[in-house]
């Protein structure tokens, strides 16, 4: 090897040894600080003398992540969950202190509903619904035989879990924090400098379907990442969440841009397609000075405002030669449509302002109270799949309590508690077959773990810290599988069941009798929870599920067309993006379902906002008498449309935009409604969307070439 | 200061109150402090955060009751 070979490859080596090392101390230190947390929290709970303080152990393992905003964030909410969950317990126990029928019956419908809330909500949202469900029987079950028990059973478990969260949240927040704030950061930079370079580069005009549907993803991915992020650095980070709303509203700045971008991409591709090339050529040439205006380095913040004089100027540019260009088109039709594009790069050119003007003032160091307006991010939740959840939970808790009773078996309260865990922990997960089986070989592990660990070295040591030193390396292998992507819920499901069937406290029981047959309970439990699993499936990504959504984003169109105007506008926008993003994340991509999605969330996003937009400037002035029923007709038809495509309501739907079109051309002063039903008209007519299947089969060839 | 407190004839602890109590003020302190970026020259925010929770919760140990 030469001597040039060696200084070349040297650093390279060095620098993978050092990226490897990077990547396992960032391992190590989460075992590091998740172990510090536990004993800290158990020293705690057994200098209060708490009743269980492996409740406050296993609480720390459960909150356990590598980000810090995610510890506070699932704290939080979990906080908020077992609060619920033991009101509840109270609740059912008061009312039924003697009776075990109508007590699991109500408390196996608590924990229904509470499975069916977690499947409405993303994010930890979701985990204070389950939290609520499971604590509600961690309470009650085992008071079952002494009711009056049970306010001091919610006060300890209250306690404990409280003081879990308290000390995970400050070890993870003040023991080398790792900030998600920064990753925030970095995400809405790249947002904006990949979509504000994205509309520089694609000035040229033409970009191929393709290209287009596949960015059009990627802008709808990065905006649902951002409102993740946002949801959980508010709870690590006092000035993040004091701009959270903020951070909003560029994000939905952001999808209103995007949306009209591409509405008007697909305009000059279907003018290109139909050899319209004047139309076109004239609109890529008062689209021209948009891409001067961005010609600058492009980056969030401050230095973003740069481009805000730029983008008004162009504004003004293309402002003054929409007429003349329009006069250089000689074809009325050519005219037409021109005007159409024309308005429709106003209202972009107004909205990347907007969306240029939040990202300058992202990182303003002081925010001024109710400065920016409040802005809600609506999602689009299936209650159908609510109600299967409801029922899976509910039959499960019901089949296992009629198990415990007709057997009675001693420990059937606590296959009860580990089924309930389980069922509602992971119901919400892509794939939860799969993981609940991984996490209970895991778990079976664990306790295996533990047992080696009680039976053969516990005994033999005295005092917190040789039970430390005892119960540390076994717990820390769990915790390293759990950072390992492959392992993850294997290692979960490892930590939980060790520290579970540890159950240290103060006088630590050693019978190994007790042990083996409450580890049997509580596999048998988690069994429970797979099976329930396999015989109730669950909605998430499958094929029902997922023609449900598809449906109600095709509804989405109706709801453009007839809900109420205020606030349409964003919530129209969210809740295409939630359930466009819901899809995705459960399709493969490329296959046929995948793009049948794409082809259908681009046509709804095109028609809503166009509907939108019009019925926002109808509502700006008074109609004529004569004018108004054919609009409401033609907003009308279209709903219905895309609530049920059939070719027959293709036909309606197309002659009542025609009829429409047509009667504002008989009246004067309203012109100004045309443009954005022209846009309407030629998502309808363009034979390469997914609307194509619905038209008939002898096509009118003047009006497809006319209108596209 | 009193060992415990009556709320609705349940006796509570009086230093979880005072702890509630301390949590719910560090909560207001922190919003203004953030609102108003306070924490900007601070070197690590949650460890001041928790110092300056240490301060109010024994302050009001120590003169409140």
């Amino acid at each position: 090897m030469s001597a040039a070979d060696l200084s070349t490859s040297a650093p390279s080596t060095r620098r993978a040894i050092a990226d490897a090392l990077r990547e396992e101390a960032s391992v190590w230190l989460f075992v590091v600080k998740t172990l510090t947390a536990f004993f800290l929290a158990g020293w705690i709970a057994m200098r209060f003398a708490l009743p269980a303080p492996g409740t406050a152990m296993l609480t720390t393992i459960i909150v356990a992540n590598r980000q810090s905003g995610m510890v506070l964030a699932k704290s939080f909410y979990r906080a908020i969950g077992t609060m619920a969950g033991a009101t509840v317990a109270i609740g059912i126990v008061a009312a039924f202190p003697q009776e075990r029928d109508p007590f699991l019956l109500a408390l196996s419908l608590w924990i229904g509903v509470c499975a069916g809330g977690a499947t409405l909500y993303r994010n930890f949202k979701s985990y204070a619904f389950v939290l609520g469900g499971y604590t509600a029987a961690i309470v009650a079950i085992p008071v079952i035989d002494n009711p009056p028990g049970v306010f001091d059973s919610a006060w300890a478990r209250i306690s404990e879990v409280l003081l879990g969260l308290l000390v995970s949240g400050l070890v993870n927040d003040i023991i080398f924090p790792s900030r998600m704030r920064d990753v925030l950061r970095r995400a809405a930079r790249e947002q904006f400098a990949q979509f504000v370079g994205f509309v520089r580069d694609s000035t040229g005009g033409v970009m191929a379907r393709d290209t287009m549907e596949k960015a059009h993803l990627r802008f709808v991915r990065a905006a649902v990442t951002l409102e993740d992020l946002r949801s959980s650095v508010i709870f690590e980070d006092s000035e993040a969440r004091a701009r959270s709303s903020h951070l909003r509203l560029f994000n939905t700045r952001f999808m209103a841009a995007s949306t009209s971008f591409q509405s008007l991409h697909h305009l000059i591709n279907r003018l290109k397609a139909a050899h319209r090339d004047r139309a076109a050529d004239t609109l890529i040439q008062l689209y021209a000075p948009i891409g001067d205006a961005l010609d600058a380095p492009i980056e969030a913040g401050a230095a973003a405002r740069v481009l805000l004089p730029r983008l008004v100027q162009a504004r003004e540019t293309m402002r003054g030669s929409t007429t003349t260009l329009a006069a250089t088109l000689d074809d009325p039709l050519d005219r037409r449509d021109f005007e159409t594009g024309a308005s429709l790069l106003a209202r972009f050119v107004d909205e990347l302002h907007a969306y240029v003007d939040a990202a300058a003032s992202l990182q303003t160091p002081r925010v001024v109270m109710g400065s920016t307006e409040r802005v809600r991010f609506d999602r689009g939740n299936d209650f159908v799949g609510a109600g299967l959840a409801t029922f899976r939970a509910t039959v499960t808790m019901l089949v296992l309590g009629a198990f415990w009773i007709g057997t009675a078996w001693p420990l059937g309260s606590s296959a009860m508690l580990l089924a309930t865990v389980f069922a509602g922990l992971f119901a919400t997960t892509p794939n939860p077959t799969r993981v609940t089986w991984h996490v209970m070989l895991g778990y079976i592990t664990g306790m295996t773990m533990a047992f080696i660990c009680e039976f053969f070295v516990l005994t033999r040591v005295d005092g917190y810290g040789l039970l430390i030193a005892g119960v540390a390396p076994f717990l820390a292998v769990g915790l390293v599988l759990m950072m390992t992507p492959r392992f993850a819920s294997y290692g979960l499901g490892w930590a939980m069941g060790m520290a579970y069937i540890l159950a240290l406290k103060n006088t630590q029981v050693f019978d190994p009798a007790h042990f083996i047959n409450d580890a049997i309970a509580q596999a048998a439990g988690l069994g429970a929870a797979a099976v329930a699993f396999i015989v109730i499936p669950p909605a998430v990504g499958s094929a029902w599920l997922r023609r449900r959504q598809l449906a109600r984003l095709r509804s989405q169109v109706a709801l453009a067309a007839e809900a109420p105007l205020p606030g349409l506008r964003h919530r129209f926008e969210s809740i295409n993006h939630d359930l466009f993003s819901q899809v995705v994340a459960q399709t493969e991509p490329g296959s046929a379902d995948s793009r049948a999605l794409i082809a259908w969330a681009l046509a709804v996003h095109e028609t809503g906002r166009a509907l939108i937009e019009l019925r926002h400037d109808m509502s700006l002035r008074a109609l004529p008498t004569t004018l108004r029923p054919y609009l409401d007709d033609a907003l009308h038809t279209l709903a219905r449309f895309y609530e049920k495509p059939d070719p027959a309501s293709y036909l309606l739907a197309r002659d009542a935009v025609a009829t429409a079109i047509a009667s504002i051309g008989e009246h004067d002063d309203v012109h100004y409604l045309l443009n954005h039903l022209h846009l309407v008209r030629m998502a309808l007519l363009d034979g390469e969307s997914v609307l194509a299947a619905y038209m008939p089969d002898v096509p009118l060839a003047r009006e497809i070439v006319n209108a596209s | 200061m009193p060992r415990e407190i009556a709320l609705g004839d349940a006796l509570v602890p009086g230093l979880l109150v005072l702890f509630v109590l301390s949590i719910l003020l560090l909560w207001l302190l922190d919003g203004l402090a953030g609102r108003f970026g306070f924490y900007r020259p601070v070197w690590h925010p949650p460890l001041f955060r928790l110092a300056v929770f240490v301060c109010v919760f024994g302050a009001f140990a120590l003169f409140l009751l």
